[in-house]
């Protein structure tokens, strides 16, 4: 009996959590003609024009080409970057080290808008104004310290004995780390890899402010002019956000296998 | 051995050290440095203005209603997400079959930007035909009904509703990494002893969970404090500016020509994170000495 309520509750949190998709499904595939002002939220009509019309109306094949470059390319600083960061402060306990990491995870706290108009002259100086790398950089950079928490907790954990037979076994140091130790960074890697796919998927407050010209559009910016700037036309809103959630639920949908036990190794064991 | 790995690798960190020092030190260096000026944003030309600023924002009405604003939905949300999120993930600890695919469905909201989530939230608060107004109507509750977001007093609970829906994925993944990390030889022996479910809970797991509450409460109120993008699509500061946040008004204020002003609110706003995430720290490091 116990068990039977618990079943229900969990079915329930589950439709619950649904419930939203259910709808921005509805919005975006309903023909314009139906709308929920019935009362009726029963999908009987499907309109898959809807997804074409937004697709066109975005100009989504840029918004997705900018989206993709952008994402890849701060993922693959952010691993990188952080793995090896994270693998020194681990592994080489020096007083500086420690004060690199505390200052790195410190600024955490420091809120991304005091930095934002300064970054704008940095960037303009530098010719990073609505460019993929520049954007990339400053994901990456957003990204770091908890990333660099992330893997230092999990590295932590790992055998050094490994490591250090390599090298006596004449591994270069860099091949320690790189083939022995990286891959045994997967579970850790994963979570990097989904909480920050998400993040630089769905930027919005940095992508307003550095990519404004047409061409540099990502995906959440050409879904909020349907909102913003043509009236709020919720069908094509809708449509074009159900597109622009495919890429990012295949990659939580992939790495999600390792996604708590790369947190129970690297975000709560002390 | 040390000696070796003391050597080695330590230029692994560089890429990292360097990219955080251009984009992040250098212009957090000269944020500083703007919010002692009346810069326009625009002008070459600004004057130090010393701690005016700062003294500008205790005198404005609407910022420091920004700041209540802020505080109320930065200390709420944080303790709302982590109780839920700790009660999923008691409930997806539980050996129940298809709990692997319910806890990826409740962390599926996560992964939607929260601007579209508030947009999806509009549609769905509709008074013209939305769904939790039908739902309210169809079960005879319609007198509960009533048009919140354009309440000055309800919106802001509609926002921290809302957010609470899309993260609570967030803590109840730490939370079931956390609960994971507790062996369970340490709970048997406890029923053994004849402690029950809520017993075993606050003696023995609880003590253990504090790593994963410490990151959950430290990464909930850092965020929460931010609060941004929901507020946008919901209310998007209205009615009036009753819901402004703190990111919000500095958003708009450094769009009105005045960065010097609003990067000054930015350090308030650091000031204003970190006293409740120190004070969370030291009071979940004291319950890490009782336990």
């Amino acid at each position: 009996m116990k068990k039977v309520v618990l079943y229900i509750i969990m079915i329930v949190l589950a439709l619950v959590s649904l419930f939203p998709f259910y709808i921005l499904l509805f919005v975006a595939l309903s023909p314009s003609t139906v709308s929920m002002s019935a009362g009726n939220f029963l999908m009987t009509e499907i309109d898959w024009s809807n997804l074409l019309h937004a697709w066109q109306r975005s100009k989504m094949e840029i918004a997705l080409k900018n989206s993709l470059i952008i994402t890849a390319g701060s993922l693959i600083l952010i691993v990188l970057f952080s793995a090896g960061a994270g693998y020194v402060f681990a592994r080489v306990n020096t007083w500086y080290n420690k004060f690199i990491f505390n200052f790195i995870l410190f600024s955490l706290f420091i809120p991304g808008i005091i930095n934002t108009v300064p970054l704008y002259s940095l960037l303009r100086k530098i010719g990073g104004i609505n460019t993929h790398w520049a954007m990339i950089c400053l994901i990456a950079t957003g990204a770091l310290p908890f990333s660099i928490f992330l893997y230092m907790n999990f590295i932590k954990k790992l055998s050094r004995e490994i490591e250090e037979s390599a090298i006596i076994d004449g591994c270069s140091e860099f091949g320690a780390f790189w083939r022995i130790s990286f891959p045994l960074l997967l579970p850790i890697t994963s979570t990097v890899i989904i909480l920050n796919a998400i993040a630089a998927w769905n930027n919005y407050g940095q992508a307003v402010f550095f990519l404004q010209s047409q061409e540099m559009h990502t995906v959440p910016l050409a879904i909020s002019r349907f909102v913003q700037s043509y009236g709020a036309d919720y069908t094509m809103m809708g449509a074009s956000a159900l597109i622009g959630l495919i890429p990012v639920t295949i990659v939580y949908l992939s790495f999600q296998r390792f996604f708590v036990s790369g947190l129970s190794a690297g975000a709560v064991k002390g | 051995m040390t000696g070796i790995l003391r050597k080695l690798h330590l230029y692994m960190a560089v890429p990292a050290i360097l990219l955080f020092s251009v984009f992040f030190v250098l212009p957090l260096a000269q944020g500083i440095n703007i919010s002692l000026t009346d810069w326009t944003g625009t002008r070459p030309a600004y004057n130090y203005v010393g701690f005016q600023n700062f003294i500008d924002f205790f005198q404005d009405d609407r910022a420091f209603h920004a700041l209540k604003i802020t505080l109320i939905f930065g200390l709420i949300s944080p303790v709302l997400l982590n109780l839920f999120g700790l009660i999923y993930a008691l409930l997806m600890d539980l050996k129940l079959v298809g709990r692997g695919l319910v806890r990826t469905i409740i962390y599926l909201p996560v992964i939607i930007s929260p601007l579209i989530m508030g947009y999806i939230f509009l549609i769905m608060l509709n008074s013209n035909g939305g769904a939790i107004p039908s739902i309210l109507n169809g079960v005879g509750l319609s007198s509960l009904y009533k048009d919140w977001l354009a309440s000055p007093h309800d919106a802001i609970w509609v926002i921290i509703i809302v957010n609470l829906f899309q993260f609570v994925g967030g803590p109840m993944i730490i939370y079931l990494a956390g609960l994971q990390s507790v062996p369970s030889e340490v709970k048997e022996a406890a029923s053994i002893d004849g402690a029950n479910y809520f017993q075993t809970l606050w003696h023995v797991t609880m003590p253990l969970l504090i790593p994963a509450i410490r990151i959950n409460v430290i990464t909930n109120i850092i965020g929460s404090l931010g609060v941004f993008d929901v507020i946008v699509s919901l209310t998007n500061g209205g009615p009036g500016y009753w819901t402004e946040s703190l990111s919000m008004y500095i958003y708009r204020v450094s769009f009105e020509g005045q960065t010097g002003y609003a990067t000054a609110v930015g350090v308030i706003l650091f000031v204003v994170v970190l006293i409740p995430v120190a004070g969370a720290l030291s009071l979940l490091k004291k319950a890490d000495y009782d336990s």
